[in-house]
Parts: structure tokens; C-alpha cells; sequence
């Protein structure tokens, strides 16, 4: 049972195209636990079509229509990827940009606790997954700007929540917090950040930068 | 501050032309969706046409409005109809209208042309084994264009700004409100009212 979702201003923003690459990768994977969010989006999108529909014309070139006829008996017929099957319920989504299962990705440890993996940075927005170890506290650290952060595996508690596989956590603004790992298993979130998070304690300090915090 | 209210649909309606601007014959999505199940089923040219000569003049004016310098808006029209001829055979039309699924291919292909990203998509077979399913309702929204059109033209202008800017803007909503001046805050209330008004006029319990 999934209990928390992205707003409503986050879907509307996923479904209107206006979400950079990370953060649609989130949403997206989030929609891959949830169908409410799914059954949400194709509503938003629906808005788009509408929109679309309302719009003034603005007439193509002459030779659109001639140019685009001529085209049609070479274009390929589009194939839809074949999904391959994930053996520990991630969606395919973020398997494509993790190259494979959890179980194939190859941490660098910040400290004892947290070990993390980049995905990619686009300007200052970073996908990464992040591990924590079972029942470990994460070390209190703040947020500049938006971060959002979905549970994988495993789940996490802190001051705004409890949160298992398929929750998105969306933290805004500057915030503080000591994410604990639930005890059991270890915690895998993927996290989208923009700007950086900044320890409290001197060693996490230090280390942060090093490791592409 | 934006200039969107100004250049909002609500006053470029299609209703009120520009002189000079020859209306087109408006087609509504029963028969956009059944032109497009005919390409999808017998690649036939004449529906491919007359979906070309209907939206291509849309989406390149969707592309205008997201500020696409207008040689690309124009090329990006041709590509999302040529995708909408290569994918025809992936419409469903109980998951979404013709105009709503090309919008959809319209929006992949500019961020991909002109943000240079990806845009990360579930595909209709791609849900985790736990994923829960979801509610049915989505097919109501698909059904019903008419009827959202008309919400949508009937919400307040501060309601119907904040929805184009997701949509039209290519920003995100904490931009949005920097540049309209107003709390985020207030950002999200608007759009909180917004969907609650079109929930409704689409017959939806709240």
C-alpha cells in the first residue's frame, strides 16, 4: 500500500512535459508501484489533449501535407522495446538507466552507512540511488531546493514519516533530517537532488564533497 | 511577470478567429479516434491526411508557445505526425483520445529535440509486480474531451494560468511562482481548485 504520493503540482508538471530528466524519472518509477498516480497522470494528460485541441492553428507550409505523404512508405514501423523481466520488482524505467537489477550495481561507500551509486547529473540535478544499512541512521544532514526520494527496497522513517517501497518522499525548501533505515534489510531509495545536501557532522562534511555530494 | 494571461487560449479561441484566418473544419475526438484506428488498421493515407491537416497546424502552434523558433516548430509538427503514422498501431483508444496521445508524442519528441534530454516513460507493461492497480476513472477524462474542454474554459484565469504554465512554460512550478510573483504556496492551491473543479464537471466524487 503505497501512502505517500507526488502533489498534484508535481504530476501536472511530469504530465505537461515541464519536469527536467530526473525528476520525470522518479515520477515515472513511483507510477511503476501506483496506479492511482497512473490513473492521475493520463487525467493530466488528458488536460493536455484538451489544450491541444483549443489551440489557434497556425497553418504548415504548403508543401507539408505533399513532403510528409512521401515519407510514410520508408518510415520503420515503431517496435515497442521488449520489457525484460526484473527479478526484484523494479521497473523497467529505472532498470534502463541502472544498466540491470539492484543487485548488479556497484556502490561507493560514503561512510559505514550509506554507500550510493550516481545515475547521471543533468546541470544541478543529480539521480542517484542510495543504500542504507539496515537500522542505521542516515546522519542528520539538510536540503538546499527541491529533493525527492523513492523507496526501492527496504524503507525508511524520519520526522515527516515512515515510508516503504513505492512512497516518494518530496521535501521543498530548506529542511533538516536523520532518515533511519527500517531494521531487516537494507534501504535502497532512488533520490533526485537539486543543489547539495550538507552534513552536520565534520567527517560527513569532508567526505561529501569527495564522493560527488 | 509572465505573458501568458494575455496570451492566453481563453482569448485565442478558435471560435474567434483572426481575420484573414480561414477556419478549418473542427473535428471532435469520435471521429479523430476513429480516423486514427483506421491508420492503425489498414495504413490508410486519406485518415493519415485529414489527422495531418488537423493537428499538424496544433502542434506546431503548441510548439510556438513553448518558444520553438518556428522552422523547428514546423519540423517537430511533421515528425510528431510521422510518429503518429509509425505508432498508430500502440493507440488505445480507451487509455486516451487521439489528441491526448499525440500530445503525449508531441511533448516526448521536444524535449528530446530541443531540451536535448531523455524523457523517462512507463510503458503500459512495465508496472513492478507489487504495483497496485489503479482506478478505472482515467477512462472517463479520455471519453469526455468535449466536456473537460469546457471545464477547462470555464475556470477562473488564475486556475487556468497555472495549469498552461505546466504545460506551455517548460518550468518548474517554484520558477513558475518566482515569476509570476506569487508563493508557491499559492501555486499549489490554485491547481488544488483547478483539478477539484474539473473532477467535478467530469461527474467525479471528491
Amino acid at each position: 500500500m503505497i501512502r505517500h504520493h507526488p502533489d498534484e503540482g508535481l504530476l501536472l508538471a511530469y504530465a505537461g512535459g515541464a519536469t527536467d530528466e530526473a525528476t520525470s524519472l522518479i515520477v515515472a518509477t513511483h507510477m511503476g508501484y501506483c496506479g492511482t498516480c497512473r490513473a492521475q497522470a493520463a487525467k493530466l494528460e488528458a488536460i493536455g489533449g484538451g489544450l491541444l485541441q483549443d489551440l489557434t492553428p497556425v497553418p504548415m507550409s504548403s508543401r507539408a501535407l505533399d513532403s510528409i505523404l512521401a515519407r510514410l512508405d520508408a518510415a520503420p514501423v515503431f517496435e515497442r522495446r521488449a520489457p525484460s523481466l526484473s527479478r526484484d520488482g523494479t521497473p523497467n524505467v529505472l532498470r534502463r538507466y541502472i544498466g540491470g537489477d539492484l543487485d548488479q550495481v556497484r556502490w561507493r561507500r560514503v561512510n559505514a552507512n550509506v554507500s550510493y551509486k550516481t545515475l547521471f547529473r543533468r546541470g544541478p540535478v543529480t539521480a542517484r540511488l542510495l543504500r542504507g544499512v539496515a537500522g542505521a541512521e542516515t546522519g542528520p544532514h539538510r536540503h538546499q531546493g527541491a529533493e525527492y526520494t523513492l523507496v526501492l527496497k527496504g524503507g525508511f522513517a524520519d520526522v515527516t514519516g515512515r515510508y516503504g517501497p513505492g512512497d516518494l518522499q518530496m521535501m521543498e525548501g530548506d529542511m533538516r533530517h536523520n532518515p533511519v533505515a527500517d531494521p531487516g534489510e537494507d534501504c535502497i531509495n532512488l533520490a533526485v537532488t537539486r543543489g547539495s545536501l550538507k552534513f552536520e557532522s565534520l567527517s560527513h562534511r569532508i567526505l561529501a564533497p569527495l564522493f560527488g555530494f | 511577470m509572465l505573458a501568458y494571461a494575455r496570451d492566453s487560449f481563453l482569448f485565442s479561441r478558435p471560435g474567434c478567429p483572426r481575420a484573414g484566418w480561414r477556419l478549418p473544419m473542427t473535428m471532435e475526438a469520435p471521429e479523430l479516434n476513429a480516423l486514427l484506428l483506421r491508420v492503425a488498421g489498414n495504413r490508410d493515407r486519406a485518415a493519415f491526411a485529414a489527422l495531418f491537416s488537423h493537428f499538424a497546424p496544433r502542434v506546431k502552434a503548441y510548439l510556438l508557445r513553448l518558444g520553438a523558433p518556428s522552422a523547428s516548430a514546423e519540423d517537430l509538427a511533421q515528425e510528431s505526425l510521422l510518429n503518429l503514422w509509425r505508432k498508430a498501431h500502440l493507440f488505445d483508444p480507451a487509455k486516451a483520445s487521439a489528441a491526448t496521445w499525440l500530445f503525449t508524442i508531441a511533448r516526448n519528441l521536444r524535449i528530446d529535440a530541443i531540451r536535448r534530454e531523455r524523457r523517462p516513460e512507463l510503458e503500459p507493461d512495465d508496472f513492478s509486480p507489487e504495483g497496485e492497480a489503479g482506478p478505472d476513472d482515467a477512462l472517463v477524462w479520455a471519453d469526455n474531451e468535449v466536456r473537460l474542454r469546457a471545464a477547462l474554459r470555464g475556470l477562473p484565469p488564475d486556475q487556468i494560468q497555472v495549469i498552461e504554465l505546466s504545460f506551455f512554460a517548460d518550468k518548474p512550478h517554484s520558477q513558475i511562482a518566482g515569476e509570476l510573483g506569487i508563493p508557491l504556496g499559492t501555486v499549489k492551491s490554485r491547481l488544488r481548485l483547478a483539478m477539484a473543479r474539473l473532477k467535478r464537471a467530469l461527474g467525479e466524487a471528491e
